[in-house]
Parts: structure tokens; sequence; C-alpha cells
């Protein structure tokens, strides 16, 4: 009799116990706020909206008129010459070379060129989603990973998104740092990569850790060129879209800057 | 074992209840309310003269522009835009002052808008949602355009009267109005409001 009694307190304490993580769930992820996109993602469109963590669209308007949120830019004059390097480098080397390319390369097999790279980095999102606490990414990009390289012949096509419906999630060394807390700290334009912040410069030494190509191109010089040709490739989609950001900003480099700024903050918001 | 299963079980109500809050906390901005149906009218007009046969011809693109523009102007609130452009800078600005760089930001952004409308094929157009608070909107969209391409588009709209009046659009999380509004501002802070008005000047005649 005794011991049942034992029993059964002994019982109901480790039920509490064990019960505590189902009740605080999200709160095993640390810090982080729980997120219903990340347990769940309802396939309706309209639904999208509501889960975004904005607080009320009030407020953030509010803290518009108040202040702006720019990026710090100590570095601003060499930034600036950066800025035209690249600013030249898009106009002389990679828009003629790009649309050559386009013109004799067919659409299809451009796309298939995009594809086969994007498979070949889906470890990096694949670690940054896990880095983040995003386990249905983290599940997504596995996925994508083991169709695309089979039945997508090596990651040429995307059948993980055509016939299932599982897009990418983009995830970088960058964001997972900002979702951990960091600020972008300042802003660099680094000659060829273009937009940075200090923060993302860290990240992407990080990335090219976890990128393959890193580890099975052992040749520098190949390595530089295979890398050229994706930024050749993935050019050819996006030739016009550079001309009408610049024609319609009245100073580009901060155009670039500020964009680059927000475009960020939104990707790590989002997650 | 039991013990397992009590909290399997506990584990499993709780995520119902969750899931169940999730849903009906979601359903109510779903249905399209006042702000998405006001802009879907004007997106359908646009839509409209953008593939209408008899004004594709070479020779009515300016036709066509202003037909565009005219549709565009009464869902737009270009005043509201100039202003939140400006931001601090706006109250230091005379009436005059305010009224030609209103004319001026309307010029831009009308060349901005037409860049995105002719340049770009909408295939399809799709709206993802829409977030009211007060006098204030936010309408999510969708843009098919290319193979494989689709552009996240938000409006924010405030309500004046009984309209919705666009004053901002956002991409990717970059809105268009606070880019400028950065631009502008480090223009002033560095040289001048005058020098700003020149440069947007120069833009306005460049194109």
């Amino acid at each position: 009799m005794r011991r049942s009694i034992v029993e059964c307190l002994l019982c109901s304490l480790l039920i509490l116990i064990l019960s505590g993580p189902a009740f605080g769930g999200p709160a095993v992820f640390g810090g982080f706020p729980p997120d219903p996109a990340v347990c769940y993602q309802p396939p309706d469109p309209p639904l999208i909206l509501a889960q975004s963590s904005r607080s009320s669209l009030k407020e953030e308007e509010r803290e518009f008129e108040e202040q702006a949120d720019t990026m710090p830019d100590p570095l601003e004059p060499i930034n600036r010459f950066f800025f035209n390097f690249n600013d030249k480098l898009y106009f002389w080397a990679y828009k003629p070379v790009a649309s050559g390319y386009k013109i004799v390369v067919p659409e299809d097999v451009r796309l298939g060129v995009k594809n086969f790279f994007s498979n070949l980095t889906a470890p990096v999102r694949l670690v940054n989603c896990l880095l983040q606490a995003n386990f249905k990414g983290a599940g997504n990009e596995t996925i994508r990973l083991l169709l695309n390289s089979t039945l997508g012949m090596a990651g040429f096509l995307d059948p993980a998104k055509k016939e299932l419906g599982i897009e990418k999630r983009e995830e970088d060394f960058g964001q997972t740092l900002g979702v951990w807390g960091m600020g972008p700290i300042f802003y660099v334009e680094w000659p060829f990569l273009g937009a940075s912040s200090l923060r993302d410069a860290v990240g992407f030494t990080g990335d090219i850790l976890l990128d393959p190509k890193t580890y099975l191109i052992k040749s520098l010089p190949v390595g530089i060129a295979i890398r050229t040709y994706d930024q050749v490739n993935d050019t050819s989609f996006r030739i016009g879209e550079y001309e009408d950001f610049k024609r319609n900003a009245i100073d580009p480099y901060l155009a670039k800057r500020e964009a680059y700024h927000q475009y960020r903050k939104h990707k790590i918001k989002k997650r | 074992m039991s013990l397992s299963v009590i909290t399997m079980n506990r584990i499993v109500i709780i995520q119902a209840f969750l899931f169940l809050s999730f849903t009906f906390g979601m359903v109510s901005p779903a249905f399209a309310g006042e702000p998405q149906d006001q802009l879907r009218q004007t997106t359908d007009k646009v839509l409209a003269i953008l593939s209408d046969p008899v004004l594709k011809s070479q020779n009515k693109v300016k036709e066509r522009r202003e037909l565009i523009l005219k549709v565009v102007d009464e869902r737009f609130d270009w005043e509201e835009m100039a202003r939140r452009s400006l931001a601090r800078h706006w109250v230091q600005r005379t009436p005059e002052e305010k009224q030609e760089f209103t004319h001026l930001f309307k010029e831009l952004l009308e060349r901005v808008y037409m860049d995105k409308v002719e340049g770009y094929s909408w295939n399809k157009i799709s709206y993802e949602g829409e977030l009211i608070d007060g006098d204030y909107a936010a309408v999510k969209v969708k843009v098919f355009t290319a193979k494989d391409q689709t552009i996240q588009l938000e409006y924010r709209a405030r309500k004046k009267g009984n309209h919705w009046l666009v004053y901002d659009f956002i991409v990717e999380g970059v809105g268009l109005v606070n880019n400028y509004r950065t631009q502008f501002n480090e223009i002033i802070l560095k040289s001048s409001y005058q020098e700003l008005i020149k440069r947007l000047k120069t833009k306005s005649t460049q194109n």
C-alpha cells in the first residue's frame, strides 16, 4: 500500500518533469521567440502575412517617423571607391560576357547550371538552418539535397520544388549571426563580391568553410574560375535589374547600401 | 510504458491546442478586406490597359503611359510619399518648396513604377494576405514574371476618407520611399536641400 503511494508520487513527479518541456516547448530553443512559422507553415497563402513577427503596423510607422535605421558607414570613402570599381566591373566585364553567354546558351541550360551550383551549397543552408533552430528548414534542405542530387540529375533539375513544392531556404552564416543577436556593425563594399557588412563578411568566411567546393577543388585558379562562371551564369538572368536600380537612384551608392541593410534585416527576421 | 503514453498524449493535446489557436488567430486577416479590394481594382485596371492590343503598338506608348498613370494617380498618395521621403526635413520647407518637391518626387516615382510595369511581363498576380491596423494596412502581393521568377511585393496604405491610399512599396523587405529617405537625408546633411533639388531636376531631364 505504502509502496504504491510512493510509486504514485514518483510517477506524478516524473510526469511533471517530463511534461515540462512540452509546456515550455519553444523555450527549449533558448532566447528565440516562439515563432509559429518554425513549427508549422500553413499551405494556404493568405495566412502568411498574419504570422509575420511584426508587432503592429502603427507602431512600426511611428518608429519610422522618429528615426531611420541606417547602416553605419565609417569606411565610406573606401566603400565608394570599390562601389565604382564594381560598377565598372559590371558594365565592362560581367554584363557583356553574360549578354553573349545568354545568346549562346539556352535558358533551360542556364537554369540547370544555376540549380547545380545552388544544390552544391545545400550543406551551407542546411547547417545554418540548424544553427538557427529552424528544423523545418533543415528538413526541407535535406530532402532537397537528397532528391535533387539523385532524381534531379546531380542538381541540374529541381524536382523537390517542381513536384513537391519544397522551396529553397536561403540561409547563410551572416543571417545566423543576425538571429543570434549580432548587428551588421558597419557596411563593407568588397571588390568583386559587392555589398556586405562586417558581420556578413565573417559569415561569408564561415560559409566558405561549409561549401563542398572549397574541399573538392584544390587549385585556387580553378576555384576562382568556377565561382566566376557561377556569377556570370547568375548575371545572365538579371541583366537590366542593376541598370534600372541605378537609373532610379539619386545616389546609387547610398541606395545600394540601404537596400542591402533592409534586405538583410528582412531575411534575418523572416528566418 | 504508461508514463510515456501519458506524456505523449499531453504533448499531442497541447500541440492540437496550439495548432487551433494558430489557425483561428490567422483566419481573420485572411478575408479580403477593403484595402486589398481597392488595390485589386487599381491593379486590374492597369493590367487591362497593359493587355489591350490596341495600345500595344509603338506609337501608342505615350498614350498608354498616360492612361496607366491616371489610374495609378487615384490610388497613390504622392504627397504622403514626398513627406515621408523628406521626413524631418519636410517641416522646414515652405509650402511652395513642398509643392515643388512633391512634383519632382512624383515624377521620379512614376518613372520607377513605369519601369517595373513595362519592363517585366506580369503573368499573374496573387494576393497573399493583408494586415489592417487602424488606419494603416499592408497588402502582400506575389508577382509571377518570367520562368521560375516571383517577386514578393508589399503595399502599405493609409485610409483617407473612404479610400486606402498607397504610401510605400516594399520589395523583399526593402521599402522604396524608405530607401529614398536615406539618400535624401544624407544629401541634405552633406550638402543642402538646394543640392537635392538640383539632383532631382537633372534626374528628371536625364530620362
